[in-house]
């Protein structure tokens, strides 16, 4: 009962948040510190899984809930610069928490209604924090693009969930998996039209191709902390859905919807990574980037259950949930740099960023650190759970196993290139004036911890391994 | 207990951010610490040479620790034979490339020593570490390094030529990971999956032949990309000489030979059914590389692309030598890389020093350097002819052995006779153009401190040319002996 004590915190605070301007955003901050250190708490020394109604908080709840949460606290920090002279800091630290809030339902249910309410829970705010900036036509053009693409994602879940309930007869994913093992073979094929509307819908969230379309316009458009929120949390937090749907409730099903995410994962890799090369934006390049990371979070999703007798866990699901928890550290990152960057730089060109080392020293320096954690390179912390997603995918009992985890490495390799190329241009090439840019300190507070993180999982990552191990068996 | 390889890891990275934070102020500080340390490593490498047990075959001065044994990865240093020469070279060449960088580097200190640091800790790591992904961890630590040195410090097209470095490379240890984690989930099924050196030797050797194969060309591939081999190599020519000249020995003396190294100990000694099927393809390559080498270093006009281009010439013989599969060439091979880094890395230093005295480094204008640099110009004839593998220098014994056990092998490999020709002449051609050209211009001998540096790399050279049974006979040639014999059990 403690947990909804944690759920509820933030969402209290949002009313006490729109009584003042400062005091609002600091009552968020706070609204979240105090949720993240609960749930650490609580993850630690939580029990068995609670049970109540439609939740289920467990080991896994924990794990998204801290990863959002610290996603949320980034976005957070990095705003009080960001929001400055904005007369709706209120409002937008509201919505904010009230997004972190849906995101955490969605992790914590275990019935599709519930899952439903979170997900539109987290949708709807972000809409809202999207078209934020109230005169700026791009900002209003993305949250257009966003909310209509949103909303499709929307109506195919609830088609999904009514097919589901009409095969099964539950809306609870325990008891779907159930009746799923089961199936006749006339219910069959709605059930698989229920499983492709899922990978549709939160296809949308979670930056599939070919479901990616609104990414790249959104991210640009939307002011550039909301950006951040959208690319870790939101898609965290669709990833944490399809986890719970297609690993609790599908995995009993007698289908090979394994092939199908492989396929899609492929796609995604590729796709993100070819069209990052070609972009002109920051903005635009992180998008594509993070479409491709995507691409190998569904790898794990493709070669879920692979049981080694070191880990003694499902290790690509593992690698999968450590892949969630590295990118959201490096990704919300490399927003918030590119947010640092925007305010201070007229245009958010590439053009911005040639000279970045010697104007912005800091800036330069932990994007560096993210893109090389985004690139793969050990020993920083991205490097280690796609070892885990690659090796979980060539240990897989599917003889396709080692062609996708070379696809991936041929993926992970050549994304180097664009990397290497933004650092070629922050550091190797000269900028015009290279006069110093003062840099905001909330971002760069933000960035250093990020930079920490990045190296604390890289260094030392046992623990980390042991946690996402031990989530991933408690799914 | 804490280890004298992890002692030796670790002390660069540990000094590099006290290096990058006092330099900020005093640049000097930056250059104290930075040569200090590297001194420091060597002189704790010199320790490691006098306690080695010579003659002993398995992995000596080994330390182990957990470090994410959930998933099977342990941190397991040791060396052996074959590790010891690539790991005295490697601290060597460090002590005298930061000697050297106190001339040739004025931009940005703090940050090239730290850089320079962090780099020694990973190609010690790559020679030392008994654990595939820890070997891989350093092996990316080596990259990042050199891609900010070529594209900050190098020449004017740096900006191309560190980029086309980076992704090269990168994109080829991408595909050198695919075969060691391919690896751990192929043998996993046989125990514990594990990404120990060690436990894997002894269960890689039972796959299937398909499998190995497989393992064996990804494998492959990251390697040839640093060796380099012929179709891969094109990164090298841009880097090296795009590279400052410190750099540059780096890259050529340590660089290359981590892929030289990494075909030896992995490609060779983990798929032995493999290497019965591919040899004949990798030693063409070899000798296609060897060639191909040597022709091209006879067009280059710029004496630092030269230098590079006889990289890519003498390490076709390292690749020659190890898939002979035969004792002699495999030591053979692991010497060459030893005498070649030596050899190659005096010529990129002084060709450093040739340009900032004289000005250029293009051969057809560098008329009459006797006149100019009279000790200089005997020091080049001398790395010439260790590059030339004239005999008395480490290099003739080395690819004289690596040419005799290729012709053990099929007499087809006397070809490789062209490839030392052919190095003999653009060498000759190039001192013809250089030294025995009428003297021009006033004198502008180097410094005593720069002399002795590159008369440093010429000692053991010449010692070991002399005598190579120190390192060859009581080194390299058991350890290699113990693990072909292990490997092939019935022979080749």
């Amino acid at each position: 009962m403690a947990v909804f004590g944690l759920l509820v915190t933030p969402a209290g605070l949002i009313r006490r948040g729109k009584s003042g301007i400062g005091v609002g955003a600091y009552a968020g901050l706070a609204g979240i510190v105090i949720a993240l250190v609960s749930t650490i708490w609580l993850g630690f020394n939580g029990g068995p899984p609670i049970l109540f109604g439609g939740f289920q908080i467990d080991l896994f709840t924990y794990f998204f809930a801290g990863v959002l949460l610290l996603v949320s606290l980034f976005v957070a920090i990095s705003s009080f610069d960001f929001m400055k002279g904005d007369p709706n800091t209120a409002p937008y630290f509201g919505l904010l928490l009230l997004s972190t809030l849906g995101m955490i339902v969605l992790a914590a249910s275990m019935d599709l209604i519930l899952l439903y309410v979170g997900w539109e829970l987290m949708s709807v705010p972000t809409y809202a924090l999207t078209a934020i900036r109230k005169k700026d036509p791009n900002s209003n053009e993305a949250a257009m693009k966003f909310f209509v693409l949103s909303a499709l994602s929307s109506a195919l879940i609830v088609y999904a969930i009514s097919l589901t309930f009409g095969v099964t007869g539950s809306t609870n994913l325990q008891t779907i998996a159930g009746s799923l093992a089961t199936i006749t073979p006339d219910t069959r094929s709605f059930a698989l039209i229920a499983i492709v509307l899922f990978v549709a819908g939160f296809g949308v969230k979670m930056a599939v191709v070919p479901f990616h379309m609104w990414i790249p316009d959104a991210f640009e458009g939307a002011p550039t902390t909301v950006s951040a929120l959208l690319a870790s949390g939101a898609k965290m937090a669709g990833f944490a859905a399809a986890f719970r749907v297609f690993i609790v409730g599908f995995s009993t099903i007698n289908v090979d919807w394994y092939s199908t995410f492989a396929i899609v994962a492929i796609a995604t890799m590729t796709l993100g990574n070819v069209a990052a090369l070609m972009q002109k934006s920051f903005t635009r390049l992180l998008a594509y980037s993070s479409i491709a990371q995507a691409g190998y979070v569904l790898i794990a999703l493709a070669t879920p259950f692979t049981v080694t007798t070191v880990t003694r866990e499902p290790l690509g699901l593992a690698g999968g949930l450590f892949h969630v928890l590295n990118y959201s550290i490096v990704k919300t990152g490399a927003f918030v740099a590119a947010a640092a960057v925007a305010t201070r730089l007229p245009v958010n060109t590439l053009d911005s960023f040639t000279g970045l080392g010697r104007r912005m020293p800091q800036t330069a320096f932990n994007i560096t650190i993210f893109f090389l954690a985004l690139a793969g390179v050990p020993p920083l912390n991205g490097f280690f759970s796609k070892v885990m997603i690659f090796t979980g995918a060539v240990y897989s009992p599917f003889s396709w196993g080692g062609y996708l985890a070379v696809a991936a490495l041929i993926n992970s390799g050549f994304s180097m290139s664009y990397y290497g190329w933004i650092i070629k241009r922050m550091y190797f090439d000269d900028p015009g004036d290279s006069s110093k840019i003062p840099e905001p300190k909330a971002y760069t507070s933000v960035m250093w911890i990020a930079t920490a993180l990045v190296f604390i999982i890289g260094i030392y990552p046992d623990p980390w391994i042991r946690l996402v191990l031990s989530v991933a068996g408690s799914l | 207990m804490i280890g004298l390889l992890t002692v030796l890891i670790f002390l660069p990275v540990v000094m590099a951010a006290p290096t990058f934070l006092f330099g900020k102020k005093r640049t000097n500080v930056a250059k104290l610490l930075g040569v200090g340390t590297t001194a420091t490593v060597f002189a704790i490498s010199v320790i490691i040479v006098v306690l080695f047990q010579y003659g002993y075959t398995g992995f000596q001065f080994t330390d182990t620790a957990s470090w994410a044994s959930s998933f099977g990865l342990n941190y397991v240093v040791g060396i052996d034979g074959i590790s010891l020469p690539l790991l005295i070279i490697a601290t060597f060449l460090c002590l005298l490339a930061a000697l050297g960088s106190r001339d040739m580097i004025s931009l940005r200190e703090p940050e090239y020593y730290a850089l320079f640091l962090l780099f020694e800790t990973g190609i010690i790591g790559v020679f030392t570490s008994l654990n595939l992904i820890l070997f891989y961890v350093f092996w990316e630590v080596v990259l990042i390094p050199m891609f900010f040195f070529i594209g900050i410090w190098g020449g004017p097209r740096r900006k191309y030529a560190s980029l086309k470095f980076l992704i090269f490379t990168y994109a080829g240890s991408a595909i050198m990971l695919f075969g060691f984690v391919a690896l751990y989930a192929w043998t996993g099924s046989t125990g514990s999956p594990s990404f120990d050196y060690t436990t894997l030797i002894t269960r890689a050797a039972s796959l299937t032949l398909p499998l190995q194969v497989a393992a064996s060309l990804a494998t492959f591939v990251g390697f040839a990309v640093k060796l380099p081999i012929f179709p891969l190599h094109t990164w090298l020519p841009d880097a090296h000489v795009e590279a400052p000249a410190p750099v540059s020995v780096l890259l050529a003396g340590l660089l290359l030979k981590m892929g030289g190294y990494g075909l030896i100990r992995y490609n060779l000694l983990l798929f032995p059914a493999a290497d019965k099927l591919l040899w004949p393809a990798f030693t063409a390559i070899g000798l296609i590389t060897m060639v191909y080498g040597a022709s091209v270093a006879f067009v280059a006009q710029d004496l630092k692309r030269m230098i590079a281009l006889t990289s890519v010439n003498h390490m076709g013989y390292v690749l020659l030598g190890t898939f002979t599969l035969t004792s002699v060439g495999v030591s053979a091979a692991v010497f060459q890389m030893f005498a070649h880094g030596l050899a190659v890395g005096m010529l990129f230093l002084m060709s450093g020093y040739i340009h900032e005295h004289a000005g250029t480094r293009n051969i057809n204008e560098l008329k009459g350097l006797r006149g100019k640099m009279p000790t200089t110009t005997v020091l080049l004839i001398l790395g010439s002819m260790a590059a030339m593998a004239v005999p008395g220098f480490a290099n003739f014994i080395s690819e004289y052995q690596v040419i005799q056990g290729a012709l053990s092998v099929a007499y087809l490999y006397g070809l490789a006779i062209l490839a030392a020709a052919l190095t003999v002449g653009y060498f000759l051609w190039m001192l013809r153009r250089v030294v025995m050209t009428p003297p021009a211009g006033p004198k502008n001998e180097l410094r005593t401190g720069p002399l002795l540096i590159l008369t440093a790399f010429l000692v053991p050279l010449l010692v070991f040319g002399v005598y190579p049974s120190p390192l060859l006979g009581s080194a390299i040639k058991p350890t290699v002996d113990h693990v072909l014999s292990v490997l092939f059990p019935g022979g080749r």
